[in-house]
């Protein structure tokens, strides 16, 4: 299974790069099947993703949610799949180019990390692994969408000399809600996330909260997106100020997921 | 409009919340930078001198007790607290207009976040103040108190679940309890990792484990002293209380490494050895390590190591107020859930518009 995995994996890495381009094309030659041809190739990748995480956990026989490679794969795959619901919720193509980088480069990390497949400690061994994870996958994976509609928000102006891409993108106001759709989807996940993870806490450690690293980490995400979802309805602070913090958030995830890992240890360090 | 109005309508507005978030965020940042609970000299090991002073008079060493932490929490509980209060009385006039309950519901998920939020810090900050915590640790067929709970723990067993490739699975823990003042009934119970046990009020968590050996004590031949001390602990001498010999380490696969002393090849005990030091009025007389069968002498006394075992370490902890933060979260999840879901019809105009 865990072979299977492997080439499942390899399968994947090409698809979410050949809808990368397919979407660059698409930008480039101007022409509306190229972005369905991408869109195409990225369920395609989607579908084995899921397949590859489902064949890693049958092989591992247990949820494949613990290590670096085994959250990075998945942060890649609650990526797309948030990206695939936004694209066609609110046929907006465009986001597709913008999105689809940070999925391979998030894919791209997971390769770079040991796919070894290990036994797991006492404390992992929980019913609470498989809701704080999945929930936080999803919640990632808003906020990677809220990210990308922060930047396309900021270049707006710049885009919009483009004027293929100024007629497929939506004005400020719907590309506004659009952000806040995800953001608010990503806080309620977030907020489930470190509830469940404060549950788990208690139960594992004696302590729901310890001021760990990637505890305070968590924290200064909600925060951020707390200040964002408070911009938003300031009048004069609705759009770019939001835009900024829909950018900074995810800066933050990215930090609390790798940065805390690598760079600050803790008791969440299970590399 | 006076200075007390006017500063009431600043501490209850959002332009404040926004001030104190975005401070809490930067207090967060450096608390997670900057390794907590640490000495001066250990800041100093690892920056400057200067950097060190700094980190302890600005209370970097330990943020998320510092005064500024605290007022900085204290503020933003005062300001929810405000503005909920302030938004009540046109929330419930404004609930009162809306036809559909949908409609009603949808107006209160700020105001149920503000809520949860508020229940959360409470309980979290009672708790801080309130809860008792407790460590016990032994080898089975020993007895203790713990601390001032009235409680007197059991360890009836210790086992170390290992898989097949040595690698542990599970630490578990057969306790029995029992309470002196009520004189009630002994309770048994099973700890192990993520499954506590609630026993008199009080929660026992499986912490952790180490090694433990039995320290024997001959004086002139004959036998003084005999019990288990585990690795960490020392064991004073009967008739001659200034002399202490302190059980520092065990290697169950004992190995000299050049260059970074002992170490173990396995957690299998093939090749036992103990590392102690000997103490006489505080001052170190020496160190070193006792292979199996071999013995201390000092002076008229022969110590003696032997029977090498895990014993375990359970924490024991009260604190009333987790029910309060758990039911924080669950209403800021709650409020949450209403504020993006159950749409206010202000909001659905606002998606057709868009």
């Amino acid at each position: 299974m865990l072979q299977v995995e492997n080439t499942l994996f390899t399968i994947v890495m090409i698809s979410y790069f050949s809808s990368m381009i397919a979407y660059f094309v698409y930008i480039a030659a101007k022409r509306e099947i190229i972005a369905k041809v991408a869109l195409g190739v990225q369920i395609f990748g989607f579908v084995l993703h899921t397949a590859a995480i489902i064949c890693r956990g049958i092989g591992a026989g247990r949820l494949p949610l613990t290590n670096q490679y085994e959250f990075a794969t998945s942060f890649a795959w609650g990526l797309c799949l948030l990206a695939i619901v936004f694209i066609l919720r609110f046929r907006f193509h465009v986001m597709g180019a913008f999105i689809s980088p940070v999925m391979f480069l998030m894919i791209g990390y997971a390769a770079m990390q040991s796919k070894e497949v290990r036994n797991l400690m006492p404390a992992l061994r929980s019913g609470w692994l498989g809701f704080h994870v999945s929930t936080a996958i999803i919640a990632y994976g808003s906020f990677g969408v809220s990210f990308v509609l922060g930047i396309i928000f900021l270049l707006r102006d710049k885009l919009r000399e483009h004027g293929f891409l100024d007629q497929h993108i939506p004005d400020r106001q719907k590309l506004d809600l659009i952000e806040y759709r995800s953001v608010a989807l990503g806080m309620l996940f977030l907020t489930f996330t470190i509830i469940t993870g404060a549950i788990w806490a208690e139960r594992a450690w004696g302590s729901y909260w310890s001021w760990d690293p990637k505890e305070t980490w968590s924290l200064i995400t909600w925060l951020i997106y707390a200040v964002y979802l408070h911009l938003r309805i300031r009048r004069g602070y609705k759009g770019k100020s939001a835009a900024v913090f829909a950018v900074v958030g995810f800066v933050c995830v990215l930090f609390t997921y790798i940065g805390v890992n690598t760079l600050i240890p803790g008791i969440h360090s299970y590399k | 409009m006076t200075f007390l109005r006017r500063f009431f309508r600043f501490i209850s507005s959002m332009k404040f919340a926004l001030i104190l978030l975005v401070i809490l965020v930067l207090v967060c940042v450096a608390g997670s930078f900057v390794t907590q609970g640490q000495t001066y000299a250990w800041y100093t090991s690892r920056y400057s001198e200067r950097t060190a002073a700094a980190i302890i008079a600005l209370r970097l060493d330990d943020v998320f007790h510092s005064w500024y932490f605290i007022l900085i929490s204290g503020f933003l509980c005062l300001n929810l607290l405000l503005c909920n209060v302030v938004r009540l009385p046109g929330l419930i006039r404004r609930t009162a207009k809306e036809k559909t309950s949908r409609a009603k519901l949808g107006s209160w998920g700020a105001w149920v976040t503000h809520v949860g939020v508020l229940l959360l810090i409470l309980g979290y900050s009672l708790g801080q103040f309130t809860y008792k915590e407790y460590v016990a640790y032994g080898v089975p067929g020993q007895s203790m108190a713990i601390g001032d709970t009235g409680l007197v723990l059991t360890i009836d067993d210790f086992r170390i679940g290992l898989r097949e490739d040595d690698t542990v699975e599970q630490y578990t823990s057969d306790i029995t309890v029992y309470d002196i003042a009520a004189s009630s009934e002994w309770k048994k119970a099973q700890v192990s990792v993520n499954n506590p046990a609630d026993i008199y009020g009080y929660r026992f968590y499986q912490n952790s484990t180490g090694w433990a050996a039995r320290i024997s004590v001959d004086k002139d031949g004959q036998s003084l002293q005999d019990g288990v001390v585990c690795a960490g602990d020392y064991l004073t001498i009967a008739d001659k209380p200034d002399l202490v010999v302190y059980f520092n380490a065990f290697y169950p696969d004992y190995v000299l490494v050049s260059g970074s002393g002992p170490s173990t090849l396995s957690g299998n005990i093939n090749n036992p050895g103990y590392l102690y030091s000997v103490y006489y009025k505080g001052q170190m007389l020496g160190m070193n390590v006792l292979m199996k069968d071999e013995v201390l002498t000092i002076d008229e006394y022969t110590v003696r190591f032997s029977e090498p075992q895990n014993y375990t370490l359970l924490q024991i902890k009260r604190d009333m107020f987790t029910p309060v933060a758990l039911a924080g979260g669950l209403v800021v999840m709650a409020g949450l859930f209403i504020s993006f879901y159950v749409r206010q019809p202000r909001r659905k105009e606002e998606d057709a518009s868009g």
